[in-house]
């Protein structure tokens, strides 16, 4: 068992003394002909999380993804979907899994509200009996939740990309789920749309539905998950609770401060790095704490007007993890 | 984090939830029958019939008969239509008949993978088994209708503009009108279950790659192939195993009584290249990227 190399190693332990998790890969490997596409994943999603998947392109997302839903047979190791093993389990599992992979697949000839009533067709949770008015109950549901029901009766064909998109969400969120896999939901879609995603989401989040979302948007994981994965090179480099990982950057306090020069004199003379910056100064806080800064600064006389700790953006954490091997 | 209670779908305990095959089926059937190339592929083989049937009217000399250089049984429609739908049949199923079959087939798995929608259905999910068992009834429905449509085309052209009291057969009996249907009907039968045969294997290529032309013209270069085989004397031991070798023997509907060997034949064939190519539409589909 490989473990995460970087600040995440804590996130992996508390997760398994969890139950079940929703969903478990341990030395995950896929290999293309010579391409290793993704090599010894050891991923945890707690159920009811949100967890956020980053990664540059190419680094082995949708690959994981792909063997988490039985799509693609791993070439080594192995996949628990609600403790049971994948695909081996697909029949069994998948009715309560929901996904939106690789972007929407449709017929352009059919209008999307037939699109999706093809889908529901299928959809084993959606009772054998259920006559064609509750098939269309939930399909019409399905559109309202994204918003689609205006343009149900048009051709897929003439869709814009981003109603395209909404459609394939839309076929995710036909029926009550467990788990909702999502790969990059809010390709194409305009700021209302990507704000109606992270609203179904947090919906989902609330109703106790385990989330699964990729992205290279930083700041979309950030503002919907609880827990982040990040991928760099079909390895798996850190993954954890996102307010963990945000923690785990070098912590700095911003001061709003007028004395800007004898704020700085203070804080030096007590041993701690600080700079000067627009309206304030930027604390490092390595050696030292917040309260100490804050209270050198007061006994120094010096007018604190506000002081935020400041957490490690995760776009600094992704540009840190990532970087060094580009 | 959660409590179990909070759970929007239930829980995974008891019985495993299963979508019924036969909604699958009607979906499938829908899908196929909604498609535009579908009914436009199926109305163009209605009209073949009706096209040949005027031109025969319209250029049939007194002394016709002899047919000559024309298409095998073409000849023998003047004056006598219910042949008309036996011909028509045996033309279009040379090319044009593996032609639609094989476009069905081809969307029928490469065509959903090409547009992402297969692997909606395999994370619905749809077993792969079922699944390529639902779109093998989709293919069949397309090859009878194909023969269908012919065979309705020839029947009413047939008997509407040639006419003719019942059948004359190659034997020189007369069979009465409501036999000449039945043989006509068997005669669509028969070439439907060809047409099916034609259909499981472009149903195996389907299941073998994403793109459907490449389908379509493995299936129209299989059939030449096979005509140029056919052709050679010298490959004789070959022509047993060669599916087009037998489909000559549907003008053995024509005759009276009705020589069974080479249709039963034929029939058996059909079942063989159905048996082998769904099975291995059925082996790639199991193993295939979703």
């Amino acid at each position: 068992m490989t473990t995460a190399p970087l600040t995440a190693e804590h996130g992996v332990g508390a997760a398994s003394a969890a139950p079940t998790p929703a969903a478990r890969t341990s030395g995950l490997r896929k290999v293309y002909g010579r391409t290793v596409a993704v090599d010894g994943i050891d991923l945890t999603v707690p159920e009811g999380a949100v967890l956020g998947m980053l990664g540059p392109n190419g680094s082995g997302k949708t690959t994981t993804i792909r063997m988490l839903l039985g799509l693609t047979a791993p070439s080594a190791g192995a996949v628990e979907l609600f403790g049971r093993p994948m695909p081996d389990s697909a029949a069994e599992v998948l009715p309560f899994v929901g996904a939106l992979v690789e972007g929407p697949g449709f017929h352009p000839f059919l209008s999307g509200r037939d699109n999706l009533l093809r889908c529901a067709m299928a959809e084993p949770l959606l009772p054998a009996r259920a006559g064609a008015r509750e098939l269309r109950a939930a399909v019409d549901d399905a559109l309202e939740r994204v918003g689609l029901a205006h343009a149900a009766t048009r051709r897929y064909r003439g869709y814009s990309l981003g109603m395209k998109q909404r459609l394939g969400l839309a076929a995710a969120l036909l029926v009550p789920r467990r788990m909702v896999v999502l790969d990059e939901p809010t390709n194409g879609l305009d700021p209302a749309g990507t704000r109606e995603v992270r609203q179904v989401i947090a919906q989902l989040h609330a109703a106790g539905t385990t989330v699964v979302v990729s992205s290279h948007l930083l700041s979309e994981i950030e503002a919907t998950c609880t827990h982040v994965a990040v991928m760099n090179r079909g390895s798996l480099v850190a993954q954890g609770e996102l307010a963990d990982l945000l923690d785990g950057g070098t912590p700095t306090l911003d001061v709003v401060t007028p004395d800007r020069e004898a704020g700085l004199d203070a804080l030096r003379a007590a041993g701690i790095t600080a700079r000067a910056e627009v309206g304030g100064l930027l604390v490092e806080l390595t050696g030292t704490d917040a309260p100490t800064a804050v209270a050198t600064l007061v006994r120094a006389g010096v007018a604190v007007h506000e002081a935020r700790r400041q957490r490690t953006g995760l776009e600094e954490l992704f540009a840190r993890l990532t970087e060094d091997e580009r | 984090m959660t409590t179990t209670a909070d759970h929007a779908a239930a829980p995974l305990a008891g019985p495993v939830p299963r979508t019924s095959t036969l909604r699958l089926v009607r979906s499938e059937l829908r899908w196929v029958l909604r498609r535009p190339r579908t009914l436009v592929a199926l109305g163009l083989l209605l009209l073949v019939p009706v096209a040949m049937g005027v031109t025969l009217v319209l250029s049939s000399t007194p002394a016709g008969g002899s047919g000559r250089g024309g298409p095998p049984l073409l000849g023998a429609v003047i004056g006598n239509g219910l042949v008309l739908p036996i011909a028509a049949l045996s033309i279009t199923m040379m090319l044009l008949m593996p032609l639609v079959v094989s476009m069905s087939a081809a969307d029928a798995l490469a065509g959903e993978a090409a547009h992402g929608t297969l692997r909606g259905l395999l994370l619905a999910p749809v077993g792969r088994v079922r699944l390529v068992l639902v779109k093998a009834v989709g293919v069949l429905t397309v090859a009878a209708l194909a023969a269908g449509a012919v065979a309705v085309g020839g029947w009413v052209t047939g008997v509407a503009l040639i006419g003719g009291d019942g059948l004359v057969t190659l034997s020189g009996t007369t069979l009465p009108l409501g036999t000449a249907t039945l043989r006509v009907a068997l005669a669509a039968a028969w070439v439907a279950a060809q047409m099916a045969a034609v259909g499981a294997v472009a149903l195996a290529v389907s299941a073998a790659t994403d793109h459907p032309l490449v389908v379509m013209a493995a299936i129209m270069a299989g059939l030449i192939l096979f005509t140029v085989l056919g052709g050679l004397s010298a490959l004789d031991w070959l022509h047993p195993v060669l599916l087009t070798d037998g489909w000559l023997s549907l003008a053995d509907m024509l005759r009276d009584p009705l020589p069974t060997d080479n249709l039963v034949t034929g029939l058996l064939r059909a079942g063989c290249y159905a048996l082998i190519g769904l099975s291995l539409a059925i082996a790639r589909t199991t193993t295939r990227e979703g």
